[in-house]
């Protein structure tokens, strides 16, 4: 049994069929990318995978347990976090509480009133500990909205981290970045998929970075599945680079 | 009794078409500029005042012709002096002002034409009766159906057919996009917004005829049109004007029956609706958040 | 000197409180005055555990002051004299209120919630004026008084005493706010700003927003039907217009004016709102008008309000 088992998912808007039939299934620790051009659907089936919105058809399991008809925030109890294309944490806020906060949700702590002191402490080192694996530390005190854009992803994606997620879906995770900031990112992914056990999907339209990270590849075009394999399948696909020729690129 | 009914159902009925009418202008408000305008009930009772006053040397025919015209001059001076400044601001703001302005007019009404409700004359010939049986079938109520009818139609023709109307059909739908094609964004606002107040003062103008001219005229039918926008949908035109006479009616029946709960039942209508489906009757969900 | 730092205002809020019936007086303030701008604060700080720390706007609090009021009234009147007992019974209705209003509408945002606040305040307004047999309809719940405090070992004349009912009213602010304080700090407190800064991210990290949005809208009007509470017991009378959306309008404005993001705005704004209309109020026959033109002057010119000005630490 996988850890992540999607279904023949379907996504229609109205006469567009966004996402069209796509079935994947992704094992813990492994590393997967989903490229494609542009209105590939890629964004839209992070959208479906993570309960943002619901699809026309298919199923998505989680563990054996059909999550399709869940919410988004009881798929994250059950462990799918997510990063956004355009970055989305707390602005006004400071690093340290927007990472305070997953971690204390992620200790079953959301409705909590109040917090014994061993208690705040535990939650405060594992705060400190996140800090640290992000390269955060320095910055811990400033708003996040204050930091650069590089930073901000990296809070970002400590906050999906924060929560302990079995899957870890990441859109576009080096998206708008310069050369430095990017690897500076792609080095954080590579260690944070070594040193935590979980399964990460991104989608990506650098294609060093995935071809640098990722254990496996699938290709999306207009909705449906193009091409999936490893990396060398992927390079030495036809209709992969057909279809990146002839539109993308 | 059937004459009880009918008369309650005409009665809310064209109560009904006033909070459509106010509603209408408040949703075209509400939609392209994302303003809740308190103030539209204030707008409703200066358009009255300003028929009230004009009446003597224009007429009737002309005051109904002029004062929502005017109304809606001092609405456009409005959007751009002071509601201008707040778009793009957390929509608390733009509530806050209206809710001010609100306050504003309803004592400033009361400081040029007074506290009391005044005499408001409706041509004689349009005030009686037109059936002896059903003596409440006045001209004035018919032809109050009529022009509301006719407003009504006017507004989705313009909407439809012209190339403001469309511009604020698409604006409503997607601001950023229309802007990007050239429209000038904050012209059509302020036209938009000119038209909502044109709405509601012709609907004062109206309704003073039927429900007398005091200063809080316009008190009366602000929340009822909140609650005709809730219940026929966020976002839908037609729903407004399906969700104002539904309420008008539903008050009126309700006066039939129980007269003491004739206000509470619009809000236990909105309850219901809410329930059942939060984004209302002809509702966009997307518009929920 | 860090704790002078972390809690100088706060020392600094609760000194001036505590003597205001000692100072206020001789800049022209009378205890009853100090008393009812305590009131209304407590209403605003309520509305601003909304506002300003979750994100909602309600523009219909006006509805569980007046609860709260009727509820204690109600209570008093044909039920037993005892002031505590109508006290829990006034936050009782409110809360209740709250639970069941909040949960029709906690699945909108942004205008359409304010809209859907201010259209329910006022389904409790006409209830007011029409049960008239109940209510006393226009003319007001009269012919009640608010009982002496019977601790058992002593007596405290908060009828009879103006500066004793004043300290009456402080504690229940001290105690709200005390509880508003802990709350904020709290991690139920925390997911509550993280949904005013970012609702979609909120729900990513597995917050059921309309859950907590519900809870923070419930709390809130908890804290606003106790000054309800203490409003009716301040005149020994409340009116339809408790219910009234200028009410719920006026609350807004005082949390505004003191600045919404600060703990102790709502505070500052409804001290500067009560003076001036108890002033201004004497003055003019105008009120309207000026309370009319004080809303568009903050608006335009004093949008982040007193406090506003300084520091941006949200929690307290």
């Amino acid at each position: 049994m996988s850890l992540l088992e999607v279904g023949n998912l379907t996504r229609r808007f109205g006469s567009l069929v966004a996402v069209n039939d796509v079935s994947l299934s992704v094992e813990t620790g492994e590393l997967r990318a989903v490229i494609g051009p542009n209105g590939a659907g890629k964004t839209t089936f992070f959208n479906l995978i993570s309960g943002m919105m619901s699809p026309s058809a298919g199923t998505i399991r989680l563990d054996g347990a059909d999550i399709t008809a869940l919410p988004a925030h009881k798929r994250v109890a059950l462990g799918i976090a997510r990063t956004f294309q355009v970055t989305e944490i707390f602005p006004e806020l400071s690093v340290r509480e927007n990472l305070l906060i997953p971690v204390e949700v992620a200790a079953g702590l959301r409705l909590a009133p109040w917090l014994s002191r061993s208690r705040a402490q535990e939650i405060a080192a594992r705060v400190d500990e996140l800090l640290a694996m992000g390269g955060l530390a320095a910055m811990s005190d400033r708003l996040a909205g204050e930091l650069s854009h590089g930073d901000q992803r990296a809070t970002e994606i400590m906050m999906a981290l924060a929560l302990k997620p079995r899957l870890l879906l990441l859109d576009e995770p080096t998206a708008g970045m310069g050369d430095q900031e990017t690897r500076d990112v792609v080095r954080l992914i590579r260690r944070l998929h070594k040193s935590e056990n979980l399964a990460i999907v991104l989608i990506e339209h650098d294609m060093r970075v995935v071809f640098g990270l990722a254990d496996r590849i699938m290709v999306l075009a207009e909705g449906a599945v193009l091409a999936e394999g490893t990396p060398a399948d992927i390079a030495a696909n036809e209709l992969v680079q057909t279809a990146y020729l002839g539109s993308a690129a | 009794m059937t004459q009880v009914i009918l008369f309650n159902l005409l009665n809310g009925l064209i109560v009904g078409a006033f909070y459509a009418l106010m509603a209408l202008g408040l949703s075209l408000i509400l939609n392209l500029s994302g303003v809740i305008n308190f103030a539209h009930g204030g707008f409703l009772a200066l358009g009255a005042y300003l028929a009230y006053s004009l009446m003597p040397t224009i007429g009737f025919w002309g005051a109904l012709l002029l004062a929502p015209i005017l109304t809606a001059f001092l609405g456009l001076a409005v959007e751009r002096l002071l509601i201008r400044r707040l778009y793009g601001r957390d929509p608390l703001y733009s509530l806050l002002l209206t809710f001010g302005l609100a306050f504003i007019f309803q004592d400033g009404l009361r400081y040029v034409w007074g506290a009391q409700s005044v005499p408001y004359q409706i041509p004689g010939w349009l005030a009686s009766p037109l059936s002896m049986d059903y003596f409440f079938l006045t001209g004035y109520r018919v032809f109050m159906m009529i022009v509301v009818a006719l407003a009504v139609a006017g507004l989705f023709l313009v909407l439809g057919y012209t190339r403001l109307g469309m511009r604020i059909r698409a604006g409503t739908l997607d601001l950023d996009t229309v802007s990007v094609l050239g429209v000038n964004v904050r012209v059509l606002r302020n036209l938009n917004f000119g038209l909502g107040i044109y709405l509601a003062g012709l609907a004062g103008v109206l309704a003073a005829g039927m429900l007398g001219l005091s200063p809080t005229i316009g008190d009366q039918l602000i929340m009822p049109s909140f609650v005709a926008i809730i219940v026929g949908g966020l976002g839908s035109l037609p729903g407004t004007l399906v969700g104002g006479l539904l309420i008008g009616v539903a008050a009126g029946m309700t006066t039939v029956f129980f007269p003491t709960a004739t206000e509470a039942v619009i809000y236990v209508m909105m309850a219901l609706v809410l329930i059942v489906k939060p984004s209302g009757l002809f509702g966009d969900e997307g518009r929920l958040r | 000197m860090t704790f002078l730092k972390n809690y100088g205002v706060t020392l600094l809020v609760w000194v001036v409180l505590l003597a205001v019936p000692f100072w206020f007086p001789y800049v022209g303030g009378y205890t009853g005055l100090g008393t009812r701008t305590i009131v209304m604060a407590l209403a605003a700080m309520s509305v601003n555990f909304l506002l300003g720390f979750t994100g909602v706007l309600s523009f219909g609090h006006a509805a569980y002051l007046g609860l709260g009021a009727y509820g204690a009234g109600m209570t008093i009147k044909y039920l037993l004299p005892s002031t505590p007992l109508g006290l829990l019974i006034g936050v009782l209705a409110g809360t209740l209120g709250a639970m069941a209003i909040g949960a029709m509408i906690v699945r909108l945002r942004g205008v359409y919630f304010a809209m859907v606040t201010i259209a329910f305040g006022q389904v409790f307004y006409f209830i007011a004026f029409r049960w008239s047999s109940v209510t006393g309809g226009d003319d007001g719940l009269t012919g009640w008084k608010r009982v002496p405090l019977d601790l058992g070992f002593t007596r405290i004349d908060i009828l009879g005493n103006d500066v004793a009912f004043y300290y009456f009213c402080l504690v229940c602010l001290a105690a709200s706010a005390g509880i508003m304080a802990l709350l904020l700090r709290s991690p139920f407190g925390r997911t509550l700003l993280a949904i005013r800064e970012n609702e979609r991210r909120a729900r990513f990290l597995g917050i059921s927003v309309d859950q907590h949005i519900w809870l923070s809208f419930v709390i809130s009007a908890a804290f606003a039907s106790l000054a309800g509470v203490l409003y009716a017991y301040l005149d020994n009378f409340v009116d339809p217009r408790a219910f009234h959306w200028q009410q719920s309008g006026e609350f807004v404005i005082m949390v505004v004016l003191g600045g919404m993001r600060s703990f102790w705005g709502p505070l500052i704004g409804a001290a500067i709102f009560e003076v001036l209309q108890d002033k201004l109020s004497s003055f003019t026959d105008n009120w309207m008008s000026l309370l009319g033109l004080f809303f568009v002057l903050v608006v335009v010119f004093f949008p982040r309000g007193v406090l506003g000005a300084f520091g941006r630490k949200p929690t307290p």
